[in-house]
């Protein structure tokens, strides 16, 4: 199978401490790749590596697609088809919904003439499922549920072929989840590969076809999900951090 | 007080309320965009109205004054342009970027300043007016020029205005404003947004320095003044609200304009520095500015 994403040796550090240490893994084209591991454990600075946003990795290498993306800046990242959420649900507020997903349309991708743009930013809309009377709504007044789909809305119009989603269901409730699952499902089934950080493990457990999990900056397994959950290593980094785990998210 | 009196002074509030608005938005924009102040606005002012004096008068090239406006507002968005990349973008990714951009831009002031002291001399300049003559304005005689600054700051931000609103350039400027990971995200090439944005912003500047030229002389300090205004308006207009700046520097211009006839031009700016400690003490995020 094709290598759509290659990671080797990434390391990011932030004075003393070693957020990311070394990580080094390939993700299969069209697959669903789901990363867990306890708070702090270096998820979301991972994605950040890969995305350059806000900032690339110290040192190591960060393949898509057989190019080397790593020196890249985030925008031109962005452009050759690596699409990102964020773990806080982050819009531009005061912009409407739709003003929102239409700059990801635009900005996202070569220049698009403006109808193209336009008939992209409500395919994008529509496919995530928000309703139609929130599209003239400040992204700021929207529900949660709201906010983390016009992310990925927004993700959706530049066009990725590999999509990372930083906890995509945390605060979310139990039918939103089984929504966000099928909605993954959905991104899936048109072509684009999928890497997921999640703490909610029944979303990762059914979803992917494969789960590395990270513990203090360093990858402690990868596998298929139900070995992965069966590993001794991965019970022990789970369980000794049970309390702080709960308390998900800062 | 006799009804002439309060039209003239009215009248000069309203053209130093202009000359703020130009200033003071250019200057907000730029702490919109990139959360930062830029103290080289005034220097960019002051090398406007001398480009401007260098290729439109008679002592100069002499190609008239179309040409010393576009080529002086030109050359400012390329200095502003330039400025970004040398003064701001090194340090866009450090936590200390708010004072650090404060010392470079202060010191791009120093370097400018003496610079323009070395090409263009010590000795005064002036540029003639705009249009020559005067004009009976509410039955008080004011000069032609600034009653074209009365009509033409309006319509520059209106201009500023339509292209924030309505292009996808500026859409995107407003955009990264309020949230750079999201931009990020949308795959907007950020630093170069801040570039243009400083451009404009510095374009503004020499437009204001090529009005302001033809009514004061041309010196390598003439920006330094309006500057302090500027900030005061911004500020006192509630920063990251360019609606709420130019409203603020009519205000401010008015008031200069009343306190320095009726109390004294040597008073007036701790006049304007009191107005501004009360306003802020009231209301903290300015006079318009949203919470
Ligand atoms: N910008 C930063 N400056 C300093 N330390 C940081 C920064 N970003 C992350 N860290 C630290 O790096 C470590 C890894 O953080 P990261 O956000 O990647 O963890 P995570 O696995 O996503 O955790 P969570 O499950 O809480 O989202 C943490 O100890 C965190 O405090
Ligand atoms: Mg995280």
């Amino acid at each position: 199978m094709d290598d759509i994403l290659i990671v080797e040796k990434a390391c990011k550090s932030f004075g003393e401490l070693r957020a990311v240490r070394e990580i080094s893994f390939t993700v299969d084209a069209g697959e669903i790749f789901g990363i867990a591991g306890p708070n702090g454990s270096g998820k979301s600075t991972l994605f950040n590596l890969i995305t350059s946003i806000p900032y690339p990795a110290d040192s190591g290498r960060v393949l898509f697609g057989g190019k080397a993306i790593h020196r890249m800046r985030a925008n031109r990242i962005c452009r050759a088809g690596v699409a990102r959420t964020f773990q806080k649900e982050t819009a531009f507020d005061t912009l409407s919904t739709i003003e929102n997903v239409m700059l990801g349309s635009v900005y996202g991708h070569e220049r698009p003439d403006t109808p193209t743009a336009q008939r992209r930013t409500r395919e994008a809309l529509a496919f995530v499922g928000i309703a139609e009377d929130q599209y003239g709504r400040p992204a700021g007044e929207l529900s949660v549920f709201d906010k983390k789909r016009l992310m990925l809305a927004s993700a959706l119009a530049t066009r990725p072929r590999l999509l990372l989603l930083d906890e995509p269901a945390s605060g979310l409730t139990k039918p939103e989840i089984d929504e966000t699952i099928e909605l993954l499902r959905r991104v899936n089934a048109e072509g684009v590969t999928v890497l997921v950080i999640e703490h909610v493990l029944p979303l990762l457990l059914t979803v992917s076809n494969r789960l590395m999990v990270l513990n203090q900056g360093q990858e402690l397994t990868t596998g298929r999900p139900d070995d992965v959950v069966r590993d001794e290593h991965v019970i022990e980094a789970y369980l000794g951090s049970r309390g702080k785990d709960d308390g998900r998210d800062s | 007080m006799a009804f002439e009196t309060a039209q003239s002074v009215l009248l000069s509030g309203i053209v130093l309320g202009s000359l703020y608005a130009l200033m003071a938005t250019g200057l907000s924009l730029v702490w919109t965009t990139l959360g930062i102040f830029n103290f080289a606005h005034g220097i960019f002012m002051t090398i406007g109205a001398f480009i401007a004096w260098q290729v439109g008068t008679d002592l100069g090239w002499g190609l008239g004054p179309a040409a010393g406006i576009a080529l002086g507002v030109a050359a400012l968005v390329g200095v502003g342009c330039l400025s970004e990349f040398l003064l701001v973008r090194p340090f866009l990714s450090r936590s200390g970027i708010v004072m650090l951009v404060v010392i470079t831009t202060l010191s791009a002031t120093i370097f400018l300043e003496n610079s323009t002291l070395l090409i263009w001399g010590a000795r005064y300049k002036q540029m003639p007016p705009l249009i020559e003559g005067k004009v009976e304005l509410l039955s008080t005689a004011i000069s032609a020029h600034e009653v074209l600054m009365i009509a033409i700051a309006p319509l520059t931000l209106l201009t500023l205005w339509v292209f924030l609103k309505f292009t996808r350039i500026g859409s995107a400027i407003r955009a990264v404003s309020q949230n750079q990971e999201s931009a990020l995200l949308m795959g907007m090439n950020v630093p170069l947004l801040y570039s243009i944005a400083f451009g404009l912003s510095a374009g503004l500047a020499g437009f204001a320095g090529i009005l302001l030229g033809s009514i004061r002389f041309i010196t390598p300090g003439l920006g330094n003044e309006p500057l302090v205004k500027a900030l005061i308006v911004a500020i006192f207009g509630g920063l990251g609200s360019l609606g709420g700046t130019i409203g603020a520097a009519y205000i401010i211009g008015l008031v200069e304009a009343i306190s320095t006839f009726f109390i004294g031009l040597y008073w007036t700016p701790a006049i304007l520095f009191a107005g501004m400690i009360v306003v802020l003490l009231l209301r903290p995020t300015g006079l318009f500015g949203k919470k």
